[in-house]
Parts: C-alpha cells; sequence; structure tokens
C-alpha cells in the first residue's frame, strides 16, 4: 500500500487533457522526485491529491484516504507547499504559522518552525506582504512541517529561492527522509531533485513517461560521462580509435569528445591521446548529469504526442 | 470545531484593514449625526434620532456589509492563499461558515461602533437613551448587516475571481437600493395593464415580493419598533404601527408573510440561502 496512489487518473479541462490516465505510486518513507517541463501535468495532479481539484476519471488515494473523500483527513497529516499560492498580506508570518498550528491541533513550537526554516524573527513579526518570494517560500514550507507530518508534498519547493535556499530546503527535505516522513515533490529543474531522491517520476503532456530510481533510469538510458581536450591538433583518426569504456570519440576542430560508459576510461582516453603525439591545451570533464536524461525524455515525449495539442 | 479556527483567523485579518476602519469611523461618525438631526431642526427627541440613523444605515449598511465580505472567498481564490486555508484541515465547508462567521463579526462590531456613537450622542444632547429603541434598532441594524453579509458570502463562494465577485455585489446593491422601487410600479403594470391603479389597494402577494428586499424587511421592522410618531418625522414609507403596517394598502386581512416577525424570516433567509447556494457551487469548483 503505497502513500500515495493514483489510479487511471485523468483530469481534463474541456477538451484539453491536463493528465491522462495517471498509474502512480510512492512508497512509504522514500523521497519522490515529481519532474517534467512547466505544464506537464505536476501541478494538476497534486492538486487532485489535495482535493483542489477534482478527476475527471480514475482515483487518487494519499495515506489510505481518498482524496475526493477524505481531505481533512489527509491534510491533517500532510505538509503542503503548493504552487502558485498566496498569503495574508496583513498578518505577520509567525501569525501564519500559529494559524496552522492551531489548525492542525500541533504542539509545536513557532519559533522553532521559523528557525528551521531560517527566517529570522525580525521578520517573522512583520507583515508577510513585505516578504521577498525566497521568504514567502520559506514560510510555507515551515507551515508545511507543523504537526510533524507523515508526508509531504512540495510543488516546485526551490521557485524563488537562491542556490543557498535551494540548497537549504534539499537539506530539509534529506533531514525529514531520514526520520522517516515520505516526501513528494515536483520540480522541472533536475538539480534539484537528483541529490536527494530515491525515485522519480518524469511527466510529458499529462503522461508518466518513466518511473524509476536515478541509477535506473541513468542505466535505461546509458549515458555516462565525458571528457572533452583541446588540442594542438588532433591525431589522425582518432575517432576510430578503440579504448575499453568509451562509447564514442567526436571531433570538432581542435576539440576532442569522448562519452565513457566507465568514468575510469577518461584517463585512457588523456593517455591515448597524448601518446599519438597531440599537446593537450585544455581538459573538461562531465558527469551525465540527469539533465540529458531527461531532455532524452521529455524531448521525444514532444515528438510522439504533438499532434495530440495537448498543453496543460 | 475547524470552522472557528477559520472564522478567529478571518477576523484577525479584517481586523488589519485600514479601509474597513475607515469605513467603520464613517459610518459611526454618520450615526453619530443622524442622533443630532432631531436637535438641529428642533423637532423630536433620542428616538426621532435612531430613526434618522435607520434610514441611513438603511443604505449604508448594506453598502458596508457587501464591502467587508465580497472578497471574503474569491479573493483568496484570486490570490491563492485559498490554497493555503484549505491545505490546512479545515473542510470547504468550514470555509465557508467561518467566513460568514468571521465577516459578520467584523459587521456586527462595525454596527454596534456606530450605534455606540448615535447612542452616546444622545445621551449628552437629549440627556435620555431611550433604551428599548436604542437597542432594538442597533439589533436590528445589526440583523440587517448580517442579511448583506450572507448575500456577500454567497457571491464570494460561487466566483472565481475578484472582479467578478465585485460585479455581482455592485449588481446587487443597485437592484436593491434603486431598482426595487420600480417593482411596485412593475408588478402593478404586470397585473392590471396599466399604471392607473397606482394608489389603490394590492394583492397581498405583491406587497410580499416588496418586502422581501431586506431593506424594506429592516424597514418595516424599524417602522414597529420605533412607533408612528418618529416613523412620520423621518419620512419612513409604511403605514400605521402595530402587527399591521398595510392596513392602507392590502384589501382584507393581514396575512401572517406580511407580519413584522415574518419580516425577521426574510432577514434571516437572507443571511442563510445565498451562502448555502453559493457554497454548493464552491463545494464543487476546481481551484
Amino acid at each position: 500500500m503505497g502513500v500515495i496512489e493514483t489510479e487511471g487518473l485523468t483530469k481534463r479541462y474541456g477538451s484539453v487533457s491536463a493528465v491522462e490516465d495517471l498509474d502512480l505510486t510512492v512508497e512509504e518513507g522514500e523521497v519522490f522526485g515529481f519532474l517534467g517541463p512547466n505544464g506537464a501535468g505536476k501541478s494538476t495532479t497534486i492538486d487532485v491529491l489535495l482535493d483542489f481539484v477534482r478527476p475527471t476519471a480514475g482515483t487518487a488515494e494519499v495515506l489510505g484516504y481518498d482524496a475526493q473523500e477524505s481531505p481533512t483527513a489527509i491534510h491533517q497529516r500532510v505538509g503542503i507547499l503548493p504552487e502558485g499560492y498566496g498569503l495574508y498580506d496583513r498578518l505577520s508570518g509567525r501569525k501564519h504559522v500559529e494559524f496552522m498550528i492551531d489548525s492542525k491541533d500541533a504542539t509545536d513550537d513557532p519559533d522553532r518552525i521559523l528557525e528551521l526554516v531560517g527566517l529570522e524573527s525580525a521578520d517573522a513579526d512583520r507583515a508577510v506582504g513585505g516578504y521577498s518570494k525566497g521568504m514567502a517560500q520559506r514560510l510555507v514550507l515551515g507551515m508545511a512541517l507543523v504537526g510533524d507530518p507523515d508526508l509531504l508534498i512540495l510543488d516546485e519547493p526551490s521557485t524563488g529561492l537562491d542556490p543557498n535556499g535551494a540548497r537549504e530546503v534539499r537539506r530539509i527535505v534529506r533531514e525529514l527522509a531520514d526520520g522517516g516522513t515520505t516526501v513528494f515533490f515536483s520540480s522541472h529543474v533536475l538539480g534539484q531533485v537528483e541529490a536527494v531522491c530515491d525515485r522519480v517520476g518524469i511527466m510529458q503532456n499529462g503522461r508518466l513517461v518513466a518511473e524509476d530510481s536515478i541509477e535506473g533510469l541513468r542505466d535505461a538510458v546509458g549515458t555516462g560521462s565525458s571528457i572533452e581536450l583541446v588540442v594542438d591538433s588532433v591525431p589522425e583518426r582518432i575517432e576510430s580509435v578503440d579504448i575499453e569504456g568509451v562509447s564514442e570519440i567526436v571531433v570538432t576542430d581542435t576539440t576532442i569528445r569522448a562519452t565513457c560508459l566507465d568514468p575510469g576510461a577518461k584517463v585512457a582516453v588523456l593517455d591515448r591521446v597524448r601518446s599519438e603525439g597531440a599537446t593537450v591545451r585544455d581538459l573538461t570533464t562531465r558527469e551525465s548529469s540527469l539533465e540529458d536524461l531527461f531532455a532524452s525524455y521529455t524531448v521525444d515525449g514532444t515528438k510522439e504526442t504533438e499532434d495530440e495539442g495537448v498543453t496543460a | 470545531m475547524s470552522w472557528t479556527t477559520v472564522a478567529r483567523k478571518d477576523f484577525a485579518d479584517a481586523a488589519r484593514s485600514r479601509m474597513l476602519w475607515a469605513i467603520v469611523g464613517l459610518f459611526a461618525l454618520l450615526m453619530g449625526v443622524a442622533a443630532l438631526v432631531p436637535e438641529l431642526i428642533d423637532v423630536g427627541g433620542p428616538t426621532t434620532g435612531y430613526g434618522f440613523a435607520a434610514d441611513l444605515a438603511e443604505t449604508l449598511v448594506p453598502v458596508t456589509a457587501l464591502v467587508a465580505a465580497y472578497l471574503a472567498v474569491a479573493g483568496e481564490r484570486e490570490s491563492g492563499s485559498i490554497k493555503v486555508l484549505l491545505g490546512a484541515p479545515h473542510s470547504r465547508a468550514d470555509v465557508t461558515l467561518g467566513k460568514l462567521v468571521g465577516r459578520a463579526a467584523v459587521v456586527v462590531v462595525g454596527v454596534f461602533a456606530g450605534f455606540l456613537v448615535a447612542g452616546i450622542v444622545a445621551l449628552v444632547v437629549y440627556g435620555e437613551l431611550a433604551a428599548a429603541e436604542f437597542v432594538s434598532v442597533a439589533l436590528l441594524t445589526a440583523a440587517l448587516g448580517l442579511a448583506f453579509v450572507g448575500i456577500a458570502v454567497g457571491i464570494s463562494a460561487a466566483t472565481a475571481t475578484r472582479s467578478r465577485a465585485m460585479a455581482l455585489a455592485v449588481g446587487v446593491f443597485f437592484v436593491f437600493a434603486l431598482l426595487w422601487d420600480l417593482l411596485p410600479l412593475a408588478l402593478t403594470y404586470l397585473r392590471t395593464g396599466s399604471l392607473a391603479a397606482l394608489g389603490e389597494s394590492v394583492p397581498a402577494w405583491q406587497v410580499l415580493i416588496e418586502q422581501l428586499n431586506p431593506s424594506r424587511a429592516f424597514r418595516q421592522l424599524v417602522d414597529a419598533a420605533l412607533g408612528a410618531e418618529a416613523d412620520a418625522l423621518a419620512g419612513g414609507g409604511g403605514g400605521g404601527g402595530g402587527g399591521n403596517p398595510f392596513e392602507t394598502q392590502v384589501s382584507g386581512e393581514t396575512p401572517f408573510y406580511l407580519r413584522d416577525w415574518f419580516m425577521v424570516v426574510i432577514l434571516g433567509a437572507w443571511a442563510v440561502v445565498p451562502v448555502v447556494l453559493g457554497h454548493l457551487r464552491f463545494r464543487d469548483a476546481d481551484l
């Protein structure tokens, strides 16, 4: 029994399909990254899980409750950072946290929550109308932590945060996950997800096009790491040499680029190029990021479904 | 009792609105001036003053209540704070009820603040409060406020955006404040095919339709509370006092639905029915 479970979940707005036949399972205790470009149907899915939006077909269950029948039971045990939220401009940050504590009948200390998300005391006492996007994001994240939820649902939590803030969000997510909290979070930026997620699902045009662990996805796509060498003169027929662990060598002008299945093969490439008599002027290496992976799914997905004119 | 948390937060939020306090201040000022009018024109006492105050309130309270409540739900849907509110363990029914109670409390506090000023003016100027009349008119005005808060929260629950809620709220105000006065003409014309019959006695049901306007129901109740004397001076529309204000207008015995107590039912219905209808839309809406 998953913490989040959808079956055949479909949401259409008129003839436009936002989510189509989605079967998704998030297991207890895992950090699940919900990926996809903007408009892929991530937020619509989350809105259905939270009963902000009613599905056209299919079912959604959260913590064993039907999302449409028992939303308050779900919200009691779930911490939420929704997409496109607003705040009560005239109330202070602390009042917001206190409101959530009252609403959930929780016993949290507002100051501890505010400290956890890095909102300073002076800021917490100001009306939130004057908050920056980053401060608002911290506040809502703090509100989501109230009542020690069993599940955190974070929709694009890094929006509006500087790299430091984004890193802190990842740290908080990791800490909570280590404490046993299930975390479901969406992002259109892979780097946010890569470091913290146990498993990812990739959405494209309302459909789940991939669902696996990050290693699993990597294996499936077969990208590895690469090394790029800028040389004074390219040795002849270097493209066709056979080096163990290297899948491909491409030459453009004075740059040699080798794609390696095995990271250790990079040194072999360097040695081989030098032994062929070339002088290496510059060198860059790159671990294949999930970005490539992501692109390989979503670009293909676009091609497949282009004709349907599906947007969300 | 989740709705109480919503109501408390809503009241706290509204209480920080400077505009709302400005409106309450203006209302209190006008109530004070109304209570002073009999002294200025040298006719009547505090009761007459409350009559003038009620006349003013008949227009001011609907505006104030509509302004105070038309964004209750729609404003949160437009700003997205509804996702924070409903993200907490509150049902949509908790939100609708909490909003109704929160905004009602704001309007009732405002009305009582206004009448407090009117009462103080009366005590100072006339040396007497006329407590029974004072309390009655203050309570009736609060009830009028509740009726319009009900209408406004109903509108707000039924609409997704600020601009639509505003359009409907303005529409409601004009219908009740202006258009309704044309209703007797229209009904008489539809009934008899001419306007010549105007001034003759009319069927009771036609009067009922006219009295369905919360402001008219309020008027009838105020007239009953203050008696004929204040009414005549303040230029009210009803007939004699007592249980039958329509003796001269309606042929035969006055049916129950034109009696004073039924006016309370009408005000109560306005406070409740629009909210229920609006909630049904809100309940099924995608946010």
